[in-house]
């Protein structure tokens, strides 16, 4: 039955390879994403996306009749890394523009050499202010840190409850999710009975969980990933911490249930992957990410995909041409993607809601959306 | 309460750091050399350990094979990798054993994915109450237990077997005992065996309290055990595990109270430089 979808495709896939062997010079594009170190199952996720995106439009007839070629380098999550990856991508490769499927820091790093060579950089799921501050070469596709803090605040509220915890993970994407969810507890009446902070390495939690526990909250607002998730929430419910936990996209990986087993039921999570979506864009992305990869999406795949497909909707306005018209042609779209409708602002970054995901029966389905268009106002050049 | 938890709590982190320290300061003791590969049998033991337990369903097994795995491969890697540089200056064989760790992540990371492994039923996860609610998981029981089991069971071999004093004895002058008919390399090989082994069964406890084994879990335990052996008076036994004990104490109280400041591995390190500072030979050193 699978097969009879993808063979054609398939087929007209290397149709495509053999004649751009014969047509003109393929386009090439970037991407740097982690694809070792502690990063690497975020990088090979986001990575899986985009080579989806990438295949899709070959498939298709690529951009103006070239087939697109993407440049894969491994930047490590990690700044050192990123400035030499970014500088071969323009330097030797020559990529008209990139995407960046990692993490904040190896992306600020990268954004200001992209900027300085005036080469577009479509930024998937790296949350930290400053990367769209390095220029107006910068977009990204994702909510900011902030914002989600921000809506997470708004969920413990419409939640009806009062008391929360905050566990923070100590780097730029915890950091900014706990200042949000400030911002917003000071609006909606939420007291902060305790903070806590832990590192990337940790995967044992056993002292701060007993300091939560004698701090009885209503609600865990935890930031991290899932595999630092994962572990916490296990634990947490292993000491037989009952409170609601509420956590954000790190979380939202299949990983998540994988290593917090019974103890991820009832979990919330906000996010922008909804996989209860009514959207086709977001129905058909779930559904084709599964057939090439043989596992579910998961928001850094949905989030890298989608960054993917808005640089490859500006080539095609562009014929393939980069620079400040590719910017501009980027800027000015409009995208119905798989993580919903997408526009710029002025310091390109999106407005869009905010989905929120229960797990249920070992898997994320929709608990409800946020949407609050000033509340979850992304920054504009005006605003900061 | 709180505070008991609390040290309930540091009692299961540092078992496990002794757990793996143990094997790192034997080495030390016997060859000095700053066995940094050592974490990468900690991972390879979880790696096992997950594998066994989802495929047979025996915890018995499970810390059977990875012990026997990692203490193979502990072997292996002071055959193929230390024995040849043993002349060469210290310095030598901690190169060759960073590099080791550095590759052996990478192997972890190719051959069993980068998104890391999970138990499909993960056993021992019930809950146990004790006194005034303070409540546990029975692996963290276990591994209590466990360890309290294996050191003993180690001291009784180290201080009442003849191999155990022909040990001590190669530790002591290697020389002197060689000329009494100790065989070096079957003292090494033992070593190695025995301290793999550990790491490899306090890596089956780590996968089962986190439920997670990754490519990069032995990162910080390759440093932070450098640093319990140091805390110890490098290569004394006991000091090791009152270090790893004390470690465990410090970072539980330490993650409470100032976890806004400095985060678990600072506060460790940072308790390192103090005590050095005061005892440059480590907490427990005789000599």
């Amino acid at each position: 039955m699978k097969f009879s979808g993808t063979t054609p495709s398939a087929l007209a896939a290397i149709g495509m390879a053999l004649l751009s062997g014969v047509a003109l010079a393929d386009i090439k594009i970037g991407i740097t994403v982690p694809l070792t170190g502690f990063a690497a199952a975020d990088g090979k996720s986001a990575l899986d996306g985009a080579k989806l995106a990438v295949a899709q439009t070959n498939a298709k007839g690529g951009v103006n009749g070239e087939k697109l070629d993407m440049v894969v380098y491994d930047d490590q999550a990690s700044p050192k890394e990123a400035v030499p990856a970014a500088t071969k991508l323009i330097e030797k490769d020559k990529v008209v523009g990139a995407v960046s499927g990692s993490y904040s820091g190896s992306t600020r790093a990268a954004s200001a050499i992209f900027q300085a060579a005036q080469v577009p950089y479509v930024v998937s799921y790296a949350i930290h202010p400053d990367i769209t501050r390095s220029g107006d070469f910068m977009f990204r596709v994702s909510a900011m840190g902030e914002v989600q803090g921000r809506g997470g605040a708004k969920l413990v509220s419409s939640l009806g409850k009062k008391k929360v915890v905050l566990i923070t993970l100590k780097n730029d994407f915890g950091q900014s999710l706990a200042a949000g969810f400030k911002e917003g507890a000071a609006k909606y009446g939420i007291t902060i009975a305790g903070e806590h902070e832990y590192s990337i390495q940790d995967r044992q939690f056993g002292a701060l969980v007993s300091a939560v526990k004698a701090q009885e909250p209503e609600v865990i607002y935890a930031s991290g990933y899932f595999y630092t998730a994962g572990p916490l929430v296990n634990q947490l419910r292993a000491a037989g911490v009952t409170a609601t936990i509420i956590g954000q996209e790190g979380y939202d990986s299949e990983k998540f249930m994988e290593i917090a087993g019974p103890a991820s039921e009832g979990v919330l999570i906000t996010t922008s992957l909804d996989r209860d979506s009514t959207n086709p864009a977001t129905k058909a992305f779930l559904a084709d990410f599964k057939a090439a990869n043989n596992a579910g999406a998961d928001m850094v795949a949905a989030a890298t995909y989608t960054a993917t497909q808005v640089l490859i909707d500006g080539l095609r306005k562009t014929g393939g041409k980069g620079g400040a018209a590719l910017r501009d042609a980027i800027a000015a779209g409009t995208y119905d993607s798989a993580i919903g409708k997408l526009s710029f602002n002025d310091l390109h970054e999106v407005n869009k809601d905010l989905q929120v995901q229960v797990v249920k029966d070992k898997s994320f389905r929709r608990h409800s959306v946020i949407s609050d268009p000033v509340l979850l106002a992304a920054p504009t050049k005006a605003s900061r | 309460m709180f505070f008991v938890e609390l040290i309930a709590q540091s009692l299961v982190q540092g078992s496990i750091y002794a757990l793996i320290a143990l094997g790192l300061t034997l080495v030390y003791g016997l060859l000095r050399i700053l066995h940094v590969a050592h974490a990468s049998l900690f991972t390879l033991g979880a790696y096992i350990g997950v594998l066994t337990y989802n495929a047979t369903g025996s915890m018995v097994l499970t810390l059977l094979a990875a012990m026997a795995v990692s203490g193979l491969s502990g072997v292996a890697m002071f055959r193929l990798a230390y024995q040849p540089i043993l002349k060469q200056p210290p310095h030598v064989a901690l190169i060759a054993s960073i590099g080791l760790f550095i590759a052996a992540e990478e192997c972890f990371r190719i051959i069993f994915g980068a998104s890391g492994l999970s138990f499909a039923n993960p056993p021992l996860q019930g809950q146990v109450q004790l006194f005034g609610g303070l409540q546990f998981k029975q692996a963290e029981l276990a591994v209590m237990g466990g360890t309290a089991l294996i050191i003993g069971m180690l001291g009784w071999l180290q201080t009442r077997t003849r191999i155990g004093v022909a040990c001590q004895a190669t530790v002591s002058d290697p020389q002197m005992a060689e000329s009494f008919g100790i065989r070096l390399t079957m003292v090494r090989d033992l070593n190695f065996l025995i301290g793999s082994a550990l790491a490899g069964f306090a890596g089956v406890w780590v996968a089962l309290l986190n439920n997670l084994v990754e490519p990069t879990m032995g990162s910080v335990p390759s440093y932070k055990a450098l640093a319990i052996i140091v805390l110890g008076g490098l290569g004394s036994v006991p000091g090791t595990l009152m270090a790893a004990l004390v470690l465990g104490l410090v970072e539980s109280f330490g993650t409470v109270y100032l976890g806004k400041v400095l985060d678990r591995n600072a506060i460790a390190f940072a308790f390192l430089i103090v005590v050095l500072m005061v005892r440059p030979q480590g907490l427990f050193a005789k000599r």
